[in-house]
């Protein structure tokens, strides 16, 4: 086995890395733990972070990439190892080669029959037309007529394992929580469904095609798996590129005013008024030509793909941070006129420590909060921009690409429903959670939303 | 004694947390009579506001009315369905609140807000409506009524908000009055007139009013009768007179004896001059036309010359906009001057640039008004307080500047464990002690202390200002205590001088400027300071 | 008042440069006219002279920003950038590279986008409004609580899905209406009617959501309570006072948008086969039509800042406070 390290996977990690410290050293702040606290209260909240989490941490498995090392050649002995073309995950072994098994074509979900009638011959030899039975999806039937009976026992057995997983994971943390006095019960519950579930999606998915293939033979839950990765790292990396932009820009003009204020405006008031489709559409496609152009960069199709997505993302970024940073330059231009600012100017504090000691801290409610309400908007966006055929590489799984791949095929009799359902289903539930968790954290963080009884 | 009937009784009142069923208010009686005002006094979360809005059943929804009776001849107000009550309030009951400008809608005129009242509870319509309007307007004092009618509350100033206010309220010739401390957010010579216009509604129409307030000064001015809240009860009801005269409590005792005397006055100070100020002018630009070129310019110091003696006071007293404010911070090199010179010590210190200011910096100090907004949320105590003694230098090693900052603490009478608290844990007292110690943490040798004590409740404003005084004692650090209140001038400042309008009218030292104002403007603020001790 | 417009309009004028700056910067990173040139011909045909013809034909034969040939002023004007620019400003957007007029296609296709995007902004407000009031009437209920969930997931579906799913649903199911196509005639409304409902369900989640929060926001202000005081009646304080106070940040929200609406909606209209300016984009995006993508960024930009200006002056409207100057 040979790691392999794109340029998303380091990146994502970082992220990750940079956000667990963030929140570790933001523990020591008094009052946002406090705002944490009242956040995580809330059983919704509590939820809607545990999907969260699950699906960050699907994302995390699926960047794990690595190259399988192949058994040396019939009846050659080398030393030398070889490695499979073939890029994988740690997801795609967790799955157990969910992604592996095609088919021809379409195939509805728990079929044993392919959705098209193709030209067979019987048993007799001769020539029908018929729908071919599927490669791979119920060869383990003796009987077909069986197979709800199979798929009955089989999810038995995997439910059994699914709550084992389940104890496994939640008693540890029970042990550890006992004493907490936030709704972890609700994290819990969610904790043990999601278990059984990849214990019975895994389990089952070994002999049929839970939610079917789609046009090229996919099994369909397995696009939607992989889906996850995009969506994740494509909220959270066009967010962590556009956050220092608006960051410093906002701080900037809010703070020292003048002519660097009036830089600024212009700057967002400039690149606001572009229709930002466009904007993303033509920086996308100048991309396109850049890797066209310079073929020799980018040696495989993975990588390719991998640097069309950062670019992606980064132009995301880029061309999304004037609200940020609108707001973060009203909020400056608020405190710098509060008593603590005057203060510390009284006291002769540098510019940069003014910065980094009172106004910056005091903005992150407004950062954090467009943190979580983007990462949702991003997620939508990207399905958006797939459809419009500037979103990210057709070979890179994500919900848009399933999207457009089947938009059309509702109109289709029988209709085709199964593709466009997962690829809903997957992108629904992240979307959701965040934007719950972002309702809650807004809730929390911003002074105006709190409708407390003024004290009297 | 009196057997007249009551207007509106409250009877065993109490008010809880509608979620922790936790008590704010607890058996809370009250009899309000026809003509006559009542004073419930008390410092802030006392629950004096509490009471009166849920006299009128306008609670938030988080709190709501634990037990008790509000009854207006045999009807109980709290066991009337809603609709019921809507008929009452406005008809029966009125209210007004504290602060008027946002008490009152910003997008209606003033004639549909006061008509609103009419047409809910009468059937006065068109023309006949116009004239009440305009008829209730020039009751309150509003000139020129036929034309303010059409006026929006921001073309007002906060005086004619409040009298507007005061006309929805009596618009339907309610019996009850509750006025929640209706003249806080005024300056003291609106005050006046405010509350002697109320005064004269309660006798003219034999309102019963219920004044809520925290000012002793008012109570003895307006009312009649006063109780004293404290923690949700009524400790104490007496009339205005036996009250003042011999308090039964002793928390109504301190709450009388924290207003300042207004006799006894400090000495001149004979000290070489520390700061001069010569004829400073502040301008900020109006900007306008079609290139935004300054068109004109808002004087807000124009022209304003004071001397300032090594271990003095000087009170700079003025009402809002007065620019004594500005003044200040034009002092601290916060604010650009237009004009006239500072000097510091005999050194030019305006117009300095970052760099030859921060030498300054050091021997001038600030304390702000609103203690809250003027420490870092996100900062423990001890490090807002070691802040400028990093930044400025006085204590290089971390050791000796914790030794120095748990040193000022106890020099503000804080427990040294302070130091590691967050400011949000501290009360606004505290937290202005805070503010002192921060302050002193560089040895200045003149404090800017700009209104720090009006946000603070009366009992606890005594206590910072004889912290104040005792470090002056101590330390002989001159200050300059601006501030709109003249009732704390004697016994704090040696020198007062009095501002409007960016101008200083008059200066003189206090006993001077209190006995014998030469300006008449003067004369009329000290006529309008509520008075404790007659 | 006069002297504000005037003085945003002046203020347009760097915005507008700077748009088309970052358009020409963007494009020819990347390409360079010898690239269009070789493109536009095709591979067949592409020899020197060829090349100089056609940029000499289509004025790309001189320097991108800077002449240093030139004399004076001649270095910034004799550019391609100049050129090209100082058309758009005029209003005169040329030809696109399939050869036809940019102007007639716009003019020709504001009507159809404009058809689906007014009725849609109009009927969408209207819905999120009430829905919005209703909601704030049962504020702090189970039915609020509950009706911020719905808001939240409506939210959270992709726009996607409302259009295939309305599709789907309306067209194919129920067979209503026509699943996409565009006929100027006394059945229109045929063609505009799914268009327009699948346009307004799709909004009422963020849109309805950010109304209750709007009104809650108005709901606590000081004179809510003195509209209580007077004994108004809950319908009475939401209606005559939270309402109008609420309009000012709608307006300033809404009232940007409305001369984008000229610009359509890329998705419906390439859903349903709207002949609008959405589908031109994204017709324009796919065969990488920059001339058209260029005038379309020029276009989009001037009706944002056309629509920064009605905000002010909406402002003015709805807010006796604001004063322009």
């Amino acid at each position: 086995m040979k790691p392999v390290i794109l340029w998303s996977d380091a990146l994502i990690f970082l992220l990750v890395a940079a956000l667990v410290l963030f929140f570790w050293r933001l523990r020591r702040d008094p009052q946002a733990r406090e705002r944490w606290r009242q956040v995580f209260a809330s059983r919704l909240g509590m939820a809607a972070f545990t999907v969260i989490v699950a699906y960050v941490g699907i994302a995390l498995l699926d960047s794990l990439h690595f190259r399988r090392a192949l058994p040396p050649p019939e009846g050659v002995t080398t030393d030398e190892v070889f490695y499979d073309n073939q890029v994988s995950s740690v997801l795609d072994t967790l799955t157990a080669g969910m992604g592996e098994r095609f088919e021809r074509t379409y195939s509805a979900p728990f079929a044993l029959r392919s959705f098209e009638k193709q030209t067979l011959k019987d048993d007799a030899g001769n020539t029908v037309r018929d729908f071919p039975p599927l490669r791979h999806a119920g060869a383990n039937l003796d009987d077909p007529a069986d197979k709800w009976g199979d798929v009955a026992r089989r999810s038995a057995v995997a439910l059994a394992w699914g709550l084992a997983l389940a104890a496994l994971l939640i008693l540890p943390q029970w042990w550890l929580l006992r004493r907490s006095a936030l709704p972890w019960e609700s994290s819990w519950w969610v904790q043990g469904v999601l278990a059984c579930l990849a214990v019975w999606v895994v389990s089952i998915s070994r002999h049929y095609h839970v939610l079917g293939t789609d046009l090229g033979g996919t099994d369909v839950l397995y696009q939607s798996l992989k889906g996850i990765r995009t969506g994740v790292l494509i909220g959270a990396l066009s967010t962590l590129v556009m956050l220092p932009i608006a960051v410093t820009l906002g701080v900037s003009a809010g703070y020292f005013k003048g002519w660097v204020d009036d830089v600024v405006q212009y700057l967002y008031t400039t690149l606001s008024s572009i229709p930002g489709i466009l904007l993303i559409a033509a920086a996308v496609l100048l991309f396109q030509v850049y890797i066209d152009l310079n073929p020799d960069a980018f040696p495989t199709g993975l990588e390719k793909a991998d640097a069309k997505f950062i670019a992606l993302c980064f132009i995301l970024g880029v061309t999304s941070w004037s609200t940020l940073c609108r707001l973060i330059r009203a909020e400056t231009l608020k405190i710098s006129q509060l008593g603590y600012v005057q203060a510390a100017h009284a006291f002769g504090v540098s510019h940069g420590r003014i910065l980094a000691r009172h106004i910056l801290p005091n903005t992150m409610h407004i950062i954090l909060i467009t943190f979580v309400l983007d990462f949702s908007a991003l997620v939508l966006a990207e399905a958006v921009l797939s459809y419009i055929g500037v979103g990210v590489d057709p070979s890179m799984g994500s919900w848009g690409n399933m999207i457009n791949g089947a938009r059309s095929e509702l109109s289709r009799e029988p209709a085709i429903w199964w593709t466009l359902s997962g690829a809903f289903l997957f992108m629904f539930l992240l979307v959701l959670s965040a934007n719950l968790f972002a309702d809650l954290v807004r809730d929390a963080f911003d002074p105006r939303t709190r409708l407390g009884p003024e004290a009297a | 004694m009196n057997q007249q009937a009551d207007t509106l009784t409250l009877e065993g009142l109490s008010v809880e947390l509608a979620e922790t069923a936790q008590a704010l208010v607890k058996d809370v009686a009250i009899h309000l009579r026809a003509g006559e005002i009542f004073a419930l006094v008390g410092e802030s979360g006392s629950g004096k506001s509490i009471t009166s809005l849920a006299a009128m059943r306008l609670l938030p929804d988080a709190l709501r009315v634990g037990s008790g009776r509000a009854l207006m001849g045999d009807t109980d107000l709290f066991a009337l369905p809603e609709a019921r009550m809507q008929t009452v309030r406005g008809r029966r009951m009125a209210m007004i609140f504290q602060n008027p400008m946002s008490a009152l809608n910003p997008v209606q005129t003033v004639f549909r807000q006061v008509a609103e009242t009419l047409c809910l509870h009468t059937a006065l319509r068109g023309a006949a409506l116009r004239d009440r309007v305009a008829s209730l307007l020039e009751e309150v004092g509003i000139p020129d009524p036929r034309q303010r009618m059409g006026f929006y509350p921001h073309q007002l100033s906060g005086g004619q908000q409040q009298r507007i206010m005061i006309a929805m309220a009596l618009a339907c010739e309610p019996e009850v009055l509750i006025a929640d401390e209706p003249t806080t957010a005024l300056d003291v010579t609106i005050q006046k007139q405010v509350l002697e216009l109320i005064r004269e509604l309660a006798r003219s129409r034999r309102l019963a009013v219920l004044l809520i307030t925290h000012d002793m000064g008012v109570v003895r001015q307006t009312a009649d009768r006063v109780g004293v809240m404290y923690r949700g009860r009524i400790i104490e009801e007496a009339s205005v007179a036996s009250f003042f005269d011999a308090p039964k409590e002793a928390y109504s005792q301190r709450l009388i004896d924290a207003l300042p005397g207004q006799d006894a006055f400090l000495p001149p100070v004979q000290a070489p001059p520390l700061l001069e100020v010569r004829d400073l002018k502040v301008h900020f630009p109006v900007r306008g036309g079609l290139l935004r070129r300054v068109q004109d310019v808002t004087r807000a110091v124009d022209g304003v010359s004071l001397t300032l003696a090594r271990g003095e006071t000087f009170a700079l007293v003025g009402e809002s906009g007065s620019g004594k404010s500005t003044l200040g911070r034009a002092i601290l090199g916060l604010e650009a001057t237009s004009g006239g010179e500072i000097h510091f010590y005999g050194t030019r210190i305006d117009g300095l640039d970052r760099g030859a200011r921060q030498a300054f910096r050091r021997r001038i100090q600030v304390i702000f008004q609103n203690p809250y907004s003027s420490m870092n949320p996100r900062m423990a105590i001890g490090a807002i307080i070691a802040e400028g003694m990093l930044s400025l230098g006085v204590e290089a090693s971390e050791n000796r500047r914790e030794a120095r900052v748990a040193g000022l603490l106890e020099r503000v009478r804080l427990p040294a464990e302070c130091a590691r608290r967050y400011p949000h844990e501290l009360s606004g007292g505290q937290l202005q002690r805070v503010a002192i110690a921060r302050a002193l943490a560089v040895d200045p040798e003149l404090i800017i202390c700009d209104e720090p004590t009006s946000a603070l409740d009366v009992s606890i404003r005594a206590d910072v200002l004889t912290l104040l005084a005792e470090l002056q004692r101590e330390d002989g650090v001159a200050m300059l205590f601006i501030t709109h209140d003249l009732s704390i001038v004697p016994g704090l400042a040696h020198r007062v001088g009095v501002m409007r309008s960016g101008l200083l009218l008059e200066t003189g030292s206090a006993e001077r400027v209190f006995t014998a104002p030469e300006h008449p403007y003067t004369r009329e603020l000290l006529a309008a300071v509520p008075r404790v001790k007659r | 008042m006069f002297a504000y417009i005037v003085r945003r309009l002046l203020y347009a004028i760097p915005i507008l440069i700077g748009v088309n700056l970052l358009t020409f910067v963007l494009f020819f990173v990347v390409n360079s006219p010898d690239d269009m040139a070789v493109s536009q011909l095709g591979a067949k045909y592409v020899t020197p002279e060829a090349i100089e013809n056609w940029k000499a034909k289509n004025g790309y034969d001189k320097p991108l920003f800077y002449n240093q040939a030139a004399e004076g002023l001649g270095a910034v004007t004799e550019t391609i950038f100049f050129a090209k620019s100082v058309r758009l400003f005029a209003f005169d957007f040329g030809r696109s590279e399939s050869g036809r007029d940019i102007s007639t296609d716009v003019r020709r296709r504001m009507g159809p986008s404009l058809a689906v995007a007014l009725p849609t902004f109009i009927v969408g407000i209207g819905v999120n409004i009430c829905v919005a009031l209703m909601v704030v009437m049962f504020h702090a209920t189970r039915l609020d609580r509950a009706a911020v969930i719905v808001f939240v997931a409506l939210m959270s579906i992709s726009y996607l899905f409302y259009i295939i799913g309305g599709q789907y649903l309306v067209a194919k199911t129920w067979r209503l209406v026509p699943i996409s196509g565009f006929h100027v005639d006394g059945q229109v409304w045929k063609f505009l009617l799914l268009p327009v409902l699948v346009g307004v369900v799709a909004g009422i989640g963020a849109g309805a959501r950010w109304y209750r929060t709007l009104f809650l926001e108005e709901a606590n202000q000081d004179y809510v309570r003195t509209a209580r005081a007077k004994g108004c009646s809950e319908l009475a304080v939401l209606f005559r006072h939270i309402l109008p106070n609420a309009l000012i940040p709608i307006l300033t929200g809404v009232v940007v948008l409305v001369p984008m609406l000229f610009m359509g909606s890329l998705l419906i209209e390439s859903f349903f086969g709207i002949p609008g300016l959405g589908s031109y984009m994204l017709d324009a995006i796919n065969s990488q039509d920059f001339a058209i993508v260029r005038s379309m960024v020029f276009i989009g930009s001037i009706l944002y800042i056309v629509g920064l200006i009605l905000t002010d002056i909406s402002y003015t409207w709805a807010d006796p406070r604001v004063r322009l100057s």
